[in-house]
């Protein structure tokens, strides 16, 4: 079972009182909306807003009330990052978009915060329960497979888009990557789901997902999505 | 799904894979079909050409014909109950489509199903 984590000025505290020191813990994290706006430098609408429709990666905390929210600094740099490479048709909204982050040097850095921008759509596609938000992370001709209470589904990725569409939101999702791993023009992603809920995941849902993704029109594009719901 | 063990579960992993082995080792499709779901996608890129299809797989390995001396080693066997992720690395790939020695690494994505586990997905990356 995963650890309690409550974030503390002097690091992490664990259940039980034990400090884990800050220097270990892997990121820092913003608490609220208004610390994540203010790290943007936008309003808390517009943070909102970009949270639902274009996969700004903001994390609820478990066992509390819904709005109670964070965001790791290093995924809104990486989401950032993408994001001013290729402003939406929002991107005129308050200023010219947000503040542009430092291009990368690394092509390493580069190539995986690419991979979690495609996967951040697809989670803001989940959280939203709008399959047509999550369809510009799917290469044209992606299809899935797994089990859905007992049966299996392989075909078309059409199927994920209307299923997230039929669930309807899922505000509380909480997702986590397990594994990105890429080799050169090919990637597999293993992201953990906890906190599935809606009108076909039921409430307090978990999926192990894996995806298998292709580096297409130098964009990274998800080819297949393969997926298990764990039992209740 | 029911539970089971480890490894019956990675057994039965191998074994499916062992059948993709084979029929790149001998350049005979016919030996691995049986490893591919009916479902089953393909991708990658063959130079600049992106391929897709399990049809193009098969086509091409009988085509390429055989790789005797093909070393294959599984990086990862990941299991997560009914679904798992392997990677395997393919060094000394030769053949007529091929050239001589050349480096494939493979991402196999498996489901698991009541004739065993079939790969559902194949995406490979051709090292230049």
């Amino acid at each position: 079972m995963r650890p309690q984590l409550s974030t503390g000025s002097s690091g992490i505290v664990l259940r039980g009182g034990f400090v884990m020191p800050e220097r270990n813990t892997p990121q820092k994290a913003l608490e609220s909306w208004k610390q994540i706006a203010g790290y943007l430098d936008r309003s808390e609408r517009t943070v909102r807003r970009w949270e639902a429709t274009e996969g700004l990666p903001v994390h609820r905390r478990e066992h509390e009330k819904q709005d109670t929210v964070f965001a790791f600094k290093h995924e809104i740099e990486a989401w950032s990052r993408l994001r001013t490479k290729c402003p939406g048709p929002e991107a005129t909204d308050e200023t010219t978009g947000i503040p542009p982050a430092k291009p990368l040097a690394n092509t390493y850095l580069t190539e995986h915060d690419a991979i979690t921008r495609t996967m951040h759509l697809y989670i803001a596609g989940c959280r939203a329960g709008d399959g047509d938000l999550m369809r510009p992370a799917f290469h044209p001709s992606a299809t899935i497979s797994g089990y859905c209470q007992g049966n299996e589904y392989s075909g078309s990725v059409e199927h994920v888009f209307q299923w997230i569409t039929a669930n309807g939101p899922a505000p509380n999702i909480n997702p986590r990557f397990a594994r990105i791993e890429i080799i050169e023009t090919i990637a597999v992603v293993h992201l953990e789901v906890q906190r599935w809920s809606g009108k076909l995941a039921g409430a307090n849902a978990r999926a192990s997902d894996v995806f298998t993704m292709l580096k297409w029109n130098g964009d990274w594009k998800i080819t297949h999505k393969l997926f298990h719901w764990h039992d209740q | 799904m029911t539970k089971s063990e480890y490894l019956t579960e990675y057994d039965g992993i191998v074994t499916t894979m062992q059948m993709y082995i084979d029929g790149s080792k001998q350049g005979k499709s016919a030996l691995m079909r049986p490893a591919f779901h009916p479902e089953a996608s393909f991708f990658g890129y063959a130079g600049e050409q992106l391929a897709s299809g399990t049809q193009f797989l098969f086509d091409w390995i009988d085509k390429n014909g055989p790789a005797p001396k093909i070393e294959p080693r599984f990086v990862s066997v990941d299991i997560l109950d009914s679904i798992a992720v392997v990677r395997l690395e393919v060094a000394g790939w030769s053949g007529n489509l091929t050239g001589s020695d050349v480096r494939m690494s493979d991402l196999f994505t498996l489901l698991k199903t009541p004739s065993g586990w079939k790969i559902i997905q194949k995406a490979f990356h051709w090292h230049s």
